[in-house]
């Protein structure tokens, strides 16, 4: 079982070609926990923004009658790929892993596996 | 509430309160972009510190009320922040069960005051609110500043 600090650092260590990663609340779009960033990536934007992605999906999906839930949501950018992973579980409701990759260093398959990990070890 | 202890001034007099209201069309403008960017606002209000509407985008709110009801917040939370030794006031943010009430500083001399239904997201909001703060501080200090050179 991993807390947000050490789930963010597994994150960046053992994803390759991580920006930046946040741990946040969609229901109020604030970030719980941010690892990287920089001026180019300020994270708590990506926090807020990336809520609004997750809650238009989630309420497409309702207007669709869809049935389910999300697991993952990639947005894949010119030179980078942004990862948002839905936390599952009983007390981990309403968050989600966000993390940014150099699309020239990552290996796309590798880090949803690992982040597939990440999430599953992730206590808050 | 004595707003004498408060780092904030407020310094146009009663006279140059019209110079001040050439803003208010600028600071309007503001507010209505702002509820336009968060759609879950129910509405925005700048205030001065001494608790005098500035400019007002809200329905169903009583702005006089509510902007001194925010100098006196303000108040409390000015001396709170010195007494924990925080520095200087920033923002304040109240959450009700029915939304939130958020108040950020806007220059020297106001504050922006807005109102969000419960399901806004408060990282925007802030995000927002913050942007918006500083334009407004600009243009409500620039005003102020051109009443005391007048």
């Amino acid at each position: 079982m991993a807390n947000t600090e050490t789930a963010l650092k597994e994150a960046s260590t053992s994803i390759e070609g991580v920006i930046g990663a946040a741990l946040v609340d969609y229901t109020s779009g604030m970030a719980l926990g941010t690892l990287g960033g920089s001026k180019d990536l300020d994270l708590s934007v990506a926090a807020a923004g990336n809520t609004d992605v997750v809650r238009a999906k989630l309420r497409t999906m309702e207007m669709l009658g869809l049935k389910d839930e999300i697991e993952d949501i990639l947005i894949s950018l010119g030179s980078q790929y942004h990862l948002i992973r839905l936390i599952k579980g009983r007390n981990n409701n309403g968050l989600f892993l966000y993390v940014a990759l150099d699309k020239g260093r990552a290996n796309l398959a590798m880090a949803r596996h690992q982040l597939k990990r990440i999430e599953a070890s992730l206590e808050v | 509430m004595k707003c004498t202890r408060m780092k904030f001034t407020a310094p146009w007099k009663r006279a140059g309160r019209r110079q001040l209201m050439a803003a208010e069309a600028d600071v309007l403008g503001e507010l209505r972009r702002l509820r336009t960017r968060i759609p879950q606002l129910r509405g925005a209000l700048t205030a001065s510190v001494d608790g005098l509407v500035l400019a007002q985008d809200a329905t169903d709110i009583e702005a006089e009320g509510v902007c001194a009801l925010t100098a006196a917040a303000l108040g409390v939370a000015l001396r709170l922040s010195e007494a924990t030794h925080q520095g200087g006031f920033r923002e304040l943010l109240i959450r009700g069960e029915q939304g939130y009430v958020a108040t950020y500083t806007a220059g020297s001399s106001a504050v922006l005051t807005l109102l969000a239904e419960p399901r806004v997201n408060v990282g925007r909001l802030h995000l927002e609110g913050r942007r918006s703060s500083v334009l407004i501080g600009e243009l409500v200090d620039a005003s102020t500043g051109r009443t005391e050179d007048a």
